[in-house]
């Protein structure tokens, strides 16, 4: 995996503080990150490190079929400025480095996605079938060399795919229907000639993910105060969702759904009235 | 503020710099006016504000009760007897015993750019009206084909009296007041229209957002929209930089076409050709005739851009706001987002505002300061002051009980006007001290009170 090494620092410090200023490599410490608490890494100072960081703390359980990716509100909450966050994502894309995806678990909901993790995942689907014996997987090698290279919006028109995918061979209508079982392109349920982009066999994460939103909300919702500490609320195990509670709370602080507090004790996250 | 007197006497500053310096200051202490209150007469949820572009003297409100009210926002009508705060009532209200009035709520309310002599009113009975305002008569009326959504007239306009309409039928119309008659429609939209804006710095050209989530500029001297605001071709910073193009995606779908391909793939190349060509306002007519020659198609070239699909949000537009150096355009959508769109190259500046909701069923009335700093929007029942470069919260007001629809800045006061579903019409300004007021009050007998104390025997 081709990573941007500008300072090699091997993390062996279980605490981080908070305004830290260098980029650190994370390759073996998927163990040290998982006990690293929420609290202490709560906000990076770059886009790019903070993603990389967000990526190693996925949970990676045999519930979980995708490989990771990134809530933007997750980053959003991560990041001091937003307009910050939103320009290197642009720049970043740009460079091919990684991938925004238009996810349907409500408004707005973007997953970035590294362009690696990307084609692993195509690759894992092409896999899957070749073992059915399916014939003509053409059009995936077709679809990752024109389409994905060249194409880096979150949509493509109909006409579009068609002269991207020619390029490789004779297209035909069954090969788009097969883009489309596999789960790389989905319908707009409001323009017909136009496809979103979609990681394949992510629909059980995102089932997980609304469910697991739901569960937070409510779950703070009943208490008195509609608050609890950060430290104590992190502890618990989510019932619905295959993803952490790090995860979700990240998503929620930076939609807005829930707001932290600074007390002389610590965090305490609670629901935000507006 | 002595200190910066003297300092523009001495001729170490200069008198606009002075000026903006103070305006300035006291919009960023706006908050909840404790002098001033406007008494609203509407018994439905107010859904326009405007100031008069003349005087800046009166406000014109329109409600969904099908009543509109006109206020005088700088003489009070009647002072509470502390002489603390002066009480705003309407100058006149109209509603549906009015035997020309409308039937249903009136959507948008503006004043005749020129002087207060006339006013427009949309509402959801599928009329527009303008209003004479000394005898509170209608002189003239249109009939369009569905609700009306907005109304907009050019401020800066010298040569027409278009007031342009967004409906919820797909196409625009222009209505003329000088001849009673509809001058043209402009199509492209794929649904209703919910906001429209006419430029600040070219009378001819008009912004319209709609419900599909495409925000499209028009010239109306000729047919087709020119350009179609795409959410996706974004740029860094203020200015698009001199050498670069923007959008990296668009260059290469020229060079990744293959020899076979189908037409409307042409269409679109040769109309993104054109409208990067025509990036500058289009100024005279020739231009018409360059643009037929490069495109070589059947159709029109003013109708290619319907063909264009792309969206500027992902939802409906409820709301637009041109900046006023005609630079940047600021929309609102209903998937909570605000965008800062430069207007001169088309692109996304990629700023965040930071916005939990806004609200989607209805149309928001956004502002802007004079110097295009700070913005004023209408999120739910509170309305936040964003800074409109770097997209943080500069300030909140809450104040209104219900959902805020609208809000109107008074760049002359620096005054904020703010009208909601709770019926109300809430001002929100610098603040006055209280002693400032009783010292001019009643003959020189409240000086003395300054000096008593509080105690209650």
């Amino acid at each position: 995996m081709n990573k941007k090494i500008t300072e090699l620092e091997p993390s062996t410090s279980r605490k981080r503080r908070r305004d830290e200023e260098s980029e650190a490599e994370l390759d073996n410490d998927d163990d040290d990150s998982q006990s690293l608490s929420l609290e202490e890494n709560f906000t990076f100072s770059d886009t790019l490190m903070a993603l990389r960081m967000m990526r190693s703390q996925f949970p990676r359980t045999e519930k979980v079929t995708v490989q990771p990716f990134v809530l933007r509100s997750q980053l959003y909450s991560s990041l001091k400025d937003r307009t910050q966050v939103d320009m290197e994502l642009e720049s970043l894309r740009r460079d091919r480095v990684l991938r925004i995806f238009k996810l349907n678990t409500g408004q707005d909901d973007h997953a970035v996605m590294f362009m690696d993790d990307y084609i692993n995942q195509i690759e894992r689907v092409v896999k899957r079938m070749e073992d059915k014996k399916q014939d003509d997987i053409r059009v995936f090698e077709w679809f990752k060399i024109h389409v994905i290279q060249s194409k880096l919006d979150t949509s493509i028109g109909h006409q579009e795919l068609f002269s991207l995918l020619s390029w490789g061979g004779k297209v035909r209508e069954e090969h788009i229907s097969q883009l489309i079982n596999a789960g790389l392109l989905i319908r707009q349920l409001i323009d017909q000639n136009m496809y979103w982009f979609s990681i394949p066999n992510i629909g059980s994460v995102l089932k997980g993910l609304s469910q697991g939103r739901k569960e937070v909300l409510s779950f703070l919702n009943r208490r008195k105060y509609k608050e609890m500490m950060l430290v104590s609320l992190e502890k618990k195990r989510l019932r619905l969702s295959p993803l952490d509670m790090r995860f979700h709370l990240r998503d929620l602080i930076g939609s807005g759904h829930l707001k932290t507090i600074q007390t002389p004790s610590g965090l305490i996250v609670k629901i935000a009235k507006d | 503020m002595w200190k910066e007197i003297k300092e523009r006497e001495f001729g170490n500053v200069r008198p606009n710099l002075f000026s903006s310096r103070i305006s300035k200051s006291r919009v960023s202490s706006i908050q909840l006016s404790n002098y001033k209150e406007i008494l609203s007469s509407h018994r439905g949820s107010v859904n326009s504000l405007q100031v008069d572009l003349t005087e800046s003297r009166y406000l014109l409100a329109g409600a969904s009760d099908a009543s509109v009210a006109v206020y005088d926002i700088q003489r009070a009508t009647d002072h509470d007897e502390r002489n603390l705060i002066a009480k705003h009532k309407p100058l006149f209200v109209l509603n549906k015993q009015h035997e020309h009035g409308h039937k249903y709520a009136i959507s948008s309310a503006i004043w005749y750019p020129i002087d207060t002599g006339l006013f427009v009113t949309g509402s959801y009975d599928h009329h527009i009206n303008v209003w004479d305002t000394n005898t509170t008569q209608v002189v003239m009326n249109f009939k369009m084909p569905g609700k009306v959504y907005r109304t907009a007239m050019s401020s800066i306009a010298r040569s027409h009296m278009l007031v342009a309409a967004g409906t919820e039928d797909v196409q625009v119309r222009l209505c003329d007041i000088a001849s009673g008659a509809f001058a043209h429609t402009l199509s492209g939209h794929r649904d209703g229209v919910m906001s429209l804006e006419w430029s600040t710095s070219s009378e001819w050209v008009l912004i319209t957002g709609g419900c599909d989530g495409a925000i499209r500029f028009w010239d109306i001297r000729r047919a087709g929209c020119f350009r179609v605001l795409d959410q996706s071709c974004s740029q860094f910073g203020r200015r698009q930089p001199l050498l670069l193009r923007p959008t990296t995606n668009k260059v290469t779908n020229f060079k990744s076409s293959p020899a076979s391909q189908s037409s409307s793939a042409k269409v679109r190349a040769h109309h993104r050709k054109s409208a990067n060509g025509s990036a500058l306002k289009p100024h005279t007519v020739g231009r018409i005739s360059s643009l037929v020659k490069t495109a070589k198609q059947r159709s029109h070239p003013g109708m290619l851009s319907s063909h264009d699909r792309a969206t500027a949000h992902y939802g409906v537009v409820t709301g637009l706001k041109v900046t006023g150096d005609g630079m940047y355009l600021l929309s609102a959508g209903s998937d909570s987002r605000l965008r800062l769109w430069d207007i001169e190259s088309g692109c996304n500046t990629l700023v965040n505002f930071e916005t939990t909701r806004l609200q989607s069923s209805k149309a928001i009335q956004m502002a802007v300061t004079q110097d295009s700093t700070l913005a004023f929007v209408p999120c739910m029942a509170i309305t936040k002051v964003f800074d409109i470069w770097s997209g943080q919260t500069k300030s909140t007001f809450r104040g209104h009980y219900e959902n805020v629809n609208c809000c109107c800045y008074n760049a002359l006061d620096q005054e904020l006007y703010t009208g909601g579903n709770d019926r109300q019409i809430l001002v929100w300004s610098p603040p006055k001290f209280v002693s400032d007021e009783t010292g001019e009050g009643k003959n020189g007998k409240a000086a003395a009170t300054d000096d008593q104390d509080n105690w209650s025997d």
